[in-house]
């Protein structure tokens, strides 16, 4: 028998088919491939690249290239350099970045379900929409919070190998993990924003990623001020609470969006 | 054209009066009422009714383009409609108790080609919520011919094996409301052959309501109990097998080796008389075939062959497009 008619079956039965997705497909565990390579690389570039000088033929202007001074400016801004995101290589090359790929990963898995046609054999059976954006919200957060462990992993790897400092002064290691909770935390609003572009682009995968970046360009750009290394309790209430209020509000503007656009 | 008959005056009945000369007091599997759909400035549904009983396998007939699949879209709860409205078992349509109790086939299966047969059935039946889903899986492949194939992987499967897929999708959990929208289409003979022979299993139960569309009329008339035909966004007619067969015409079809005497001749005797593409002479509203048979040998043209015969859907469905019947 069907068991889809109660409310709380409709969103046990939607997490069950999103987790089975989401655990059993091969896309999470190359984007949790990709975040575990990604920080064993960049630290070990840019520590060979750290103090080469490079000159500009036609200004004749030198510029010095700064690696990273500690492994865990990878994770977030050193005490007292936090500040809107910056273009110099240790700005730009940190797990910050993940969040470029929450909004993949969300848009792919959105879009699977459209252009599979998946998405029929969903909405046929539930008239309620919320139950599929909770259910999306949920599992694409915790897919996301994976991709932030696999960063650390191989942050703590590339760190070993480029012979890096591990050094906590300044913040310790609560305030890493502070920093690390409120960065997981934050995803929660990349994951929302995502989610309401895919609602609307549908089986377009193209549509889903590009806007979902461009919609999240703006946060983006503020996340390391909010994320720093000496993150406190403070941080973290600030992101859950920012996390909670973002996905609600965007789930419940993708639940309107489904409600009133054709599904197929 | 032809003088509007008694005969078929059935046939453009309002819809709304259907049910209840039909229903009485049993509730309608499906009550579609002014129901409206627009794309753009192109109106697809203009104020379609519809009815069909519970328990009924509903032929839902109609040219490209007519509203066919808009209509199923719309009471699968896909697209929102502009106006009207959608009962299901006497509830609203978007009623979390209907909607469970509804299997949907929609052109084609909403499967993942990189997952095998089971690991999508698997995934449907944990989407209905299903406890027992590899015996119910297990089960419905069985039904549809597809147990065979599960370890497949869906991309690897051809069209006729993924309309079943779809159809043993539908059948999870056990549906009151099965809506199959063209599961015929694309078929080859024998994936056809095989579509017929599940098809027929399917409906064998007849607490199950089930509204099939499709091109393919021969193989409908086979099931179907009901038929409704739209015609440009509105319901032209609803009927049931019963009124059809009684509705359609019958007729002596004939061959003669003179056969341009013999229809000559009998058209001065009988008000409709054609020749079919086979060969064949047709006389309709003729009482006896003895009558044709006494009335030539009379006139000296042999008869070769004679039986009496009954148009069937497909042909009544094309006269009806021709606006011979209405």
């Amino acid at each position: 028998m069907r068991g889809t008619s109660k409310k709380p079956n409709r969103i046990k039965s939607m997490l069950a088919v999103d987790f089975r997705r989401m655990f059993t497909t091969r896309f999470l565990y190359i984007m949790m491939g990709i975040c575990l390579v990604m920080p064993i690389l960049i630290l070990v570039m840019t520590t060979m690249m750290d103090g080469t000088v490079t000159i500009d033929p036609q200004t004749g202007i030198e510029t010095v290239t700064e690696g990273f001074k500690n492994v865990w400016q990878t994770i977030g801004a050193l005490p007292g350099e936090g500040g809107m995101m910056d273009m110099s290589l240790t700005g730009m090359c940190n797990i910050n970045m993940l969040y470029f790929f929450v909004v993949i990963l969300v848009g792919v898995f959105v879009a699977e379900d459209f252009r599979s046609g998946y998405a029929k054999n969903i909405f046929a059976v539930r008239s309620k929409k919320y139950s599929y954006v909770i259910s999306k919200t949920v599992v694409c957060f915790i897919g996301s919070g994976l991709m932030f462990v696999s960063y650390f992993i191989g942050a703590v790897i590339g760190g070993s190998i480029s012979g890096l400092p591990f050094d906590t002064a300044g913040f310790g290691v609560m305030g890493l993990f502070m920093c690390m909770m409120s960065k997981l935390l934050l995803t929660a609003v990349f994951v929302g924003i995502s989610l309401l572009v895919s609602a609307a682009a549908k089986q377009k995968t193209w549509l889903s990623v590009t806007g979902g970046l461009m919609a999240s360009m703006l946060l983006y750009t503020m996340v390391p001020m909010i994320t720093p290394l000496d993150s406190g309790i403070r941080n973290v209430i600030l992101c859950l609470a920012g996390g909670l209020l973002f996905s609600a509000g965007l789930g419940a503007a993708s639940n309107v969006v489904l409600n009133k656009t054709s599904l197929v | 054209m032809r003088e509007k008959s008694d005969k078929f005056n059935f046939c453009v009945r309002a819809a709304g009066a259907y049910d209840a000369k039909k229903g009485g007091n049993k509730v309608n599997a499906i009550e579609i009422r002014g129901l409206t759909k627009s794309f753009g400035n192109k109106q697809a549904l203009k104020g379609l009714n519809m009815t069909v009983p519970a328990g009924a396998i509903y032929g839902f007939i109609g040219e490209n383009g007519s509203g066919k699949s808009t209509t199923e879209k719309l009471l699968c709860g896909l697209m929102p409609k502009n106006g009207g409205t959608i009962r299901l078992y006497g509830k609203d349509y978007t009623n979390p108790d209907v909607r469970a109790k509804t299997g949907v086939l929609i052109e084609s299966p909403g499967c993942f080609p990189g997952m095998s047969v089971w690991g999508n059935m698997m995934l449907q039946a944990a989407n209905l919520g299903i406890a027992n889903g590899e015996e119910e899986v297990g089960k419905v492949l069985k039904l549809v011919r597809m147990e065979g194939a599960a370890s497949n992987k869906f991309k690897n499967c051809s069209l006729g094996m993924k309309q079943r897929i779809g159809i043993a999708m539908a059948l999870l959990g056990d549906p009151a409301l099965l809506i199959l929208d063209e599961p015929i289409n694309g078929l080859d003979a024998d994936g056809m052959r095989i579509m017929r022979e599940v098809l027929v299993d399917i409906t064998k139960d007849k607490n199950r309501t089930v509204l099939i569309s499709s091109h393919i009329l021969g193989e409908l008339e086979k099931i179907a109990t009901h038929y409704g035909i739209i015609r440009d966004g509105r319901m032209l007619c609803e009927m049931t097998a019963a009124e059809l067969e009684a509705g359609c015409r019958t007729y002596i079809s004939m061959q003669s080796s003179q056969n341009s005497r013999a229809k000559a001749l009998l058209s001065g005797k009988f008000s409709r008389v054609e020749e079919d593409e086979s060969g064949h002479i047709r006389v309709y509203d003729a009482a006896d075939p003895e009558e044709i048979v006494a009335y030539l040998y009379k006139n000296g043209i042999p008869v070769s062959e004679i039986s009496r015969e009954k148009i069937g859907l497909e042909e009544y469905y094309i006269d009806l497009m021709n606006e011979r019947r209405i």
